[in-house]
């Protein structure tokens, strides 16, 4: 084996020597990647942090593991990425897209596109390996189907995976950070529990990251079943609401489309992953001191909030009031939880809803990922979700342009119909109802819509009438969210 | 093929002087003629429900009848349906359109003679269509000689043909059928002075199936009909023959084993011949009724999928494909030799009993919007009603019911999109005559219009002056032809009866794709890809179709070759409620 972890002895190895040439091709490669996040910062530099042949560098096709840091002009931090890199002599045509550049006698291309990487990855996890720093881990209890090769997924943003027939998925992290990544930690807890609720896991890649103080485990990729026949909760919600927006005068409980009975199974679903994760990872109780710091650091946000979006620094106090709600109560149960939970994060199966994509909200430090955290912030994304579901067909209306009085009565009525019959189901097997902590839930949903209207005032302008008019209304409603 | 020498004889009971039960022998009549034998035929068959009192009337009775319904038989040969399912046509006092039998081997009077009814399989046979009755077993008519003999003469020989108590207490678990009409399962009788038990109507007591003497006479039943010619039997009913104390009387061991037996006598003295149960049950109860499946299937060869049918409504109305993946990932595998019977609507109300509260509650709301279109626990309506007579919904939902698993029923009429009559009474809103032309009766009949057994759909939408088959038969665009044509195309296919079910997915929820599959035995693959749009609105998706890669598409309505399938997802886009099937080829097929 050619790598040492990642970390670069003093003798260049001839890996090492051929990456590193390709680093320019790299950089160019690199901003047209779906998964790239930095699209709006210009390249500055990439190198290569550390790598990990997982095949002989001979072998046909070869397959290397790669960590390259990213340095932008803006002189803002370093991104770090992961890379599979797969190489042959002669690349067959269907590989052309893959390419990312030459490296001596050898085309080097996205490993993940190539069936015969994804097929021997796949076996590596099944029969439990370690090569160098990698180790492919399989399950216990759950038995990985064999059924490679492997087919690249194409709708994916943030991350790569390829779908082994419909059985399962493996999901490369594209972006590199140090320590267990929640989505592994959090399914393997879930399926200890023998939860229904997540799609199984079958098995993992787990490498190591060199950091200033020797290396650090880093998640490479995660194999999960595929959820076969499946839909998210984002289009099947939209879809109601388009159906409810075509009807003359019906309202939400009278069309075809109702979308209640999902969105009252959605709540028991999210209920049960919680119960389980509790279960599974523990839970504590805040006392008023743990409480406090939570209404501090939705203060933080807020502020940070404030800054950028004029339309929160005009209700700044008003906001900051309903925030220290959560300090309604004189403590709080705080858990592990999703942390990022919305519409898209959800699938539909024939058998019923599950939960995906337990990462968190990608752009926050891993500490605040893993931290135990109130349920309610989970439930509180929910009914941010159906507000921006409700309301995203007549934020498309037409620039510039709102849409009629009549339409957004009607949106608002959706949200508020599937909002009421989310906590219904969710009250069902929590056994408690996140209504009866209202002041609590309203801080942690206007916390997020804060955080959206920083969000859409940045990146989506169109959209910032949605979390506007939430806000707006999480202010000013003398009692609590509406319809929830 | 059975030689005639199993013939059940006339068997007679003297129970006492004045009081003789004869019944006839298939001895005493002509055959029809016989199809070949053909294993599967019930796979690949398109089926048609026809009423025989409903669909034409010979005699200007006001009723329709067998000889009638034999004068339509070149028009359903034209249609290309396969077999005729023919619900109960035996003497009845008809208090529950037949089903409530008086007498097994005897046909209603109002219908014709048991010779008419042989003519008529004999000209049905003649164009290659089959015919299957059903047979009531659980219960007869309380007119029925054996039930009044059982209430007069308790220790007589049919004293014990029916499920006799001193009090009504007994079986408290099995559920009350008819809610709407039915306070218990048991009711007294004077004559006898003990209460008797009944799953369906009170004039409907059912028989004691313990009582050996009752199989046999069923059994007797069965191969009278069987002998005359017919392909086979629906039995009704059947998860009710037995009863056992603390259960709630389904499904019972010993009911399967009564079929079994039944099963064993048609493939040793009938082979061909089927079997097709009505169990109103969850499919995984449901599959029971095949039997064992390590010998392909030893009860059933058939039984009818009930919960598809309201998912397939609910799947439109919701405008997603869930409700239907939803039925069909809770569906078994069944035994190789066995089929599912699949349909939209049929002589019963839309049955409800097969989905949860919520949903029941949802669809009344949705189909139902009058008190009257309920009936017990679904809803009374026909096909073209129900979809407010949409024609891309009515073809949608036929091509569904000719695509799903299974093998379709299309009830009368509703090939030509007949409307019905809530003003009836009970299920007779769907039982109206069949409307052949603009004239008279609508050419059902040429009696005396006052006399005619039900009235005809005369509204101004759905009425027989509105829709009717000559009509239609002129117009090459009319829903007629666009069945006929499909269930052609359907023909040509055998991957839709014979084929494998592969539900594709898609990130779409509102499209419903799937693939059906299935090789002959000269290793000649058919592969048929079905796409169906549930939303009114137009959709695209996106079909993963990679293991057909560089394989070709054919729309099989046209003919019109589609673009290959490469390596990336197969886009398609989809009218409103629209559907596409398509032949999957090699591309050296072409």
């Amino acid at each position: 084996m050619a790598g040492t972890g990642g970390r670069r002895g003093a003798e260049l190895d001839p890996m090492d020597a051929t990456l590193d040439a390709l680093l320019p091709a790299i950089t160019t490669w690199l901003p047209d990647q779906r998964w790239f996040a930095a699209k709006d910062r210009t390249i500055a530099a990439v190198r290569l942090v550390g790598h990990q042949d997982v095949t002989p560098a001979d072998a046909v096709p070869a397959v290397a593991h790669a960590v390259i840091a990213v340095s932008f002009t803006d002189d803002g931090p370093e991104d770090r990425f992961q890379l599979l890199l797969g190489s042959r002599p002669d690349l067959p045509g269907d590989l052309e897209h893959a390419v990312i550049g030459r490296a001596g006698d050898r085309v080097v291309y996205d490993g993940l596109a190539d069936g015969e990487i994804s097929r021997l990855l796949l076996s590596l996890i099944v029969s439990d390996t370690t090569v160098g720093s990698l180790r492919f881990v399989p399950e216990p209890a759950t038995e990985a189907p064999i059924v490679g090769p492997g087919r690249p997924l194409l709708s994916e943003q943030s991350n790569s995976s390829v779908i082994y027939g419909e059985r399962a998925i493996m999901k490369l992290f594209r972006r590199a950070t140090p320590g267990l990544n929640p989505d592994l930690e959090l399914h393997r807890a879930l399926g200890r529990e023998r939860s229904g609720e997540v799609a199984p896991l079958l098995g993992a890649i787990e490498g190591e990251l060199a950091g200033d103080d020797g290396p650090q485990p880093m998640t490479v990729a995660m194999l999960q079943s595929y959820a076969a026949n499946s839909a998210d909760g984002w289009s099947m919600a939209l879809t109601s609401v388009r159906d409810l927006l075509a009807e003359g005068d019906l309202r939400p409980d009278e069309v075809g489309g109702d979308f209640a009975g999902e969105a009252h199974r959605l709540g028991r679903t999210i209920a049960s992953v919680h119960i389980e994760l509790a279960r599974a990872l523990g839970t504590e109780r805040l006392g008023a001191d743990g409480v406090a710091a939570v209404a501090d650091w939705m203060l933080e946000r807020l502020d940070r909030a404030s800054a950028s979006a004029p339309a929160v620094a005009e209700q700044r106090d008003a906001i900051a009031r309903v925030l220290r709600g959560v300090t309604a109560a004189d403590g709080l149960d705080v858990q592990r939880v999703h942390g990022d939970l919305h519409l898209g994060q959800t699938l539909r199966t024939p058998r019923g809803w599950l939960a995906i994509d337990f990462e968190g909200e990608p752009s926050r430090p891993l500490d605040d990922r893993v931290r135990p955290d109130s349920p309610l912030r989970d439930v509180a994304a929910m009914l941010r979700s159906f507000d921006y579901a409700a309301f995203h067909q007549l934020a498309e209306w037409e620039t510039g342009a709102e849409a009629p009085a009549y339409l957004q009565r009607r949106a608002q009525e959706w949200a508020d119909r599937n909002r009421s019959a989310f906590c219904d189901g969710y009250a069902e097997i929590a056994g408690t109802d996140p209504r009866d902590q209202m002041a609590v839930l309203r801080a942690y949903e206007l916390d997020k819509a804060v955080y959206e209207v920083l969000y859409e005032t940045r990146n989506r302008p169109n959209w910032l009438a949605i979390p506007l008019r939430s806000m707006t209304r999480l202010v000013s409603a003398p009692d609590g969210p509406a319809g929830a | 093929m059975n030689d005639g020498t199993t013939s059940a004889p006339t068997s007679t009971h003297v129970t006492e002087p004045g009081h003789e039960v004869v019944e006839p022998s298939a001895e005493d009549f002509r055959r029809a003629r016989q199809l070949p034998v053909e294993d599967d035929w019930y796979k690949r068959a398109v089926f048609y429900e026809v009423l025989v009192r409903a669909f034409a009337d010979s005699n200007r009775d006001g009723f329709g009848d067998l000889r009638g319904l034999t004068d339509k038989l070149d028009y359903l040969a034209w249609l290309g349906v396969d077999c005729l399912w023919l619900p109960p046509f035996y003497d009845s006092p008809l208090r529950d359109g037949g089903y409530d039998i008086r007498d097994y081997r005897k046909v209603l009077p109002d219908f014709g003679t048991v010779e008419d009814f042989v003519e008529f399989v004999d000209q049905a046979h003649a164009r290659g269509i089959r015919v299957i009755t059903d047979l009531v077993m659980n219960h007869t008519s309380d007119q029925h000689v054996w039930f009044q003999e059982s209430r007069r003469d308790p220790e007589g020989p049919f004293g014990d043909y029916y499920v006799w108590s001193d009090d009504d207490t007994r079986y408290p678990d099995a559920r009350i059928i008819f809610v709407d009409t039915e306070a218990s399962n048991w009711t007294y009788d004077y004559v006898r002075g003990q209460f008797f038990w009944h799953r369906f109507f009170s004039h409907q007591p059912d028989l004691n199936f313990d009582n050996p003497a009752v199989c046999d006479a069923m059994i007797d039943a069965l191969r009278f009909w069987l002998d005359l010619g017919i392909d086979g039997f629906r039995l009704d009913a059947v998860p009710y023959l037995f009863e056992r104390d603390g259960t709630n009387g389904e499904n019972l061991p010993e009911t399967h084993a009564f079929l079994k037996r039944c099963r064993k006598v048609i493939e040793d003295e009938y082979p061909g011949r089927i079997l097709l149960a009505e169990a109103n049950q969850w499919p995984a109860d449901v599959v029971e009724y095949f039997g064992d499946a390590e010998a392909g299937g030893d009860e059933c060869h058939m039984a009818f999928h009930f919960p598809l049918m309201p998912r397939i409504f609910m799947a439109v109305r919701r405008e997603s494909r869930f409700p239907i993946s939803e039925i069909l990932a809770q569906t078994p595998e069944i035994p190789h030799n066995a089929q599912w019977g699949i349909f939209l609507r049929n002589h019963d109300e839309l049955t409800l009993e097969m989905v949860t509260d919520d949903e029941r509650d949802y669809m009344y709301a949705e189909y139902a919007k009058d008190p009257r279109m309920k009936a017990n626990i679904g809803i009374r309506r026909r096909l073209a009603p129900l979809l407010d007579n949409d024609r891309n919904q009515l073809e949608l939902f036929t091509a569904l019911l000719l695509s799903l698993p299974g093998s379709p029923v299309i009830y009368y009429g509703d090939e030509i999109g007949m409307g019905d009559n809530i003003w009836l009474g009970d299920r007779d809103g769907v039982r109206s005559p069949m409307q052949w032309t603009p004239d008279r009766n609508a050419g059902f009949s040429t009696c005396d219009p006052g006399r005619l057994n039900l009235p005809i759909v005369m509204d101004p939408v759905y009425g027989y002056q509105a829709v009717n088959v000559e009509a239609q038969s002129n117009s090459s665009a009319s829903l007629l032809h666009w069945n006929r044509r499909m269930i052609e195309i359907r023909r040509q296919h055998p991957a839709f009866g014979l084929g494998d079910f592969h539900e594709l997915g898609g990130s779409n929820s509102s499209v419903l794709s799937y693939v059906r599959q299935t090789v002959d035995a000269d290793g000649h693959q058919d592969v048929v890809l079905c796409v169906n749009n549930m939303s009114r609105f137009p959709q695209p998706v996106e079909l993963d179709l990679i293991a057909w890669k560089d394989w070709t598409l054919t729309e099989l309505t046209g003919g019109v070759p589609f673009p290959a399938i490469g390596e990336l997802p197969y886009l398609l886009t989809l009218p409103g409620h629209g559907f596409y099937w398509f032949s999957i080829q090699p591309a050296q097929d072409r």
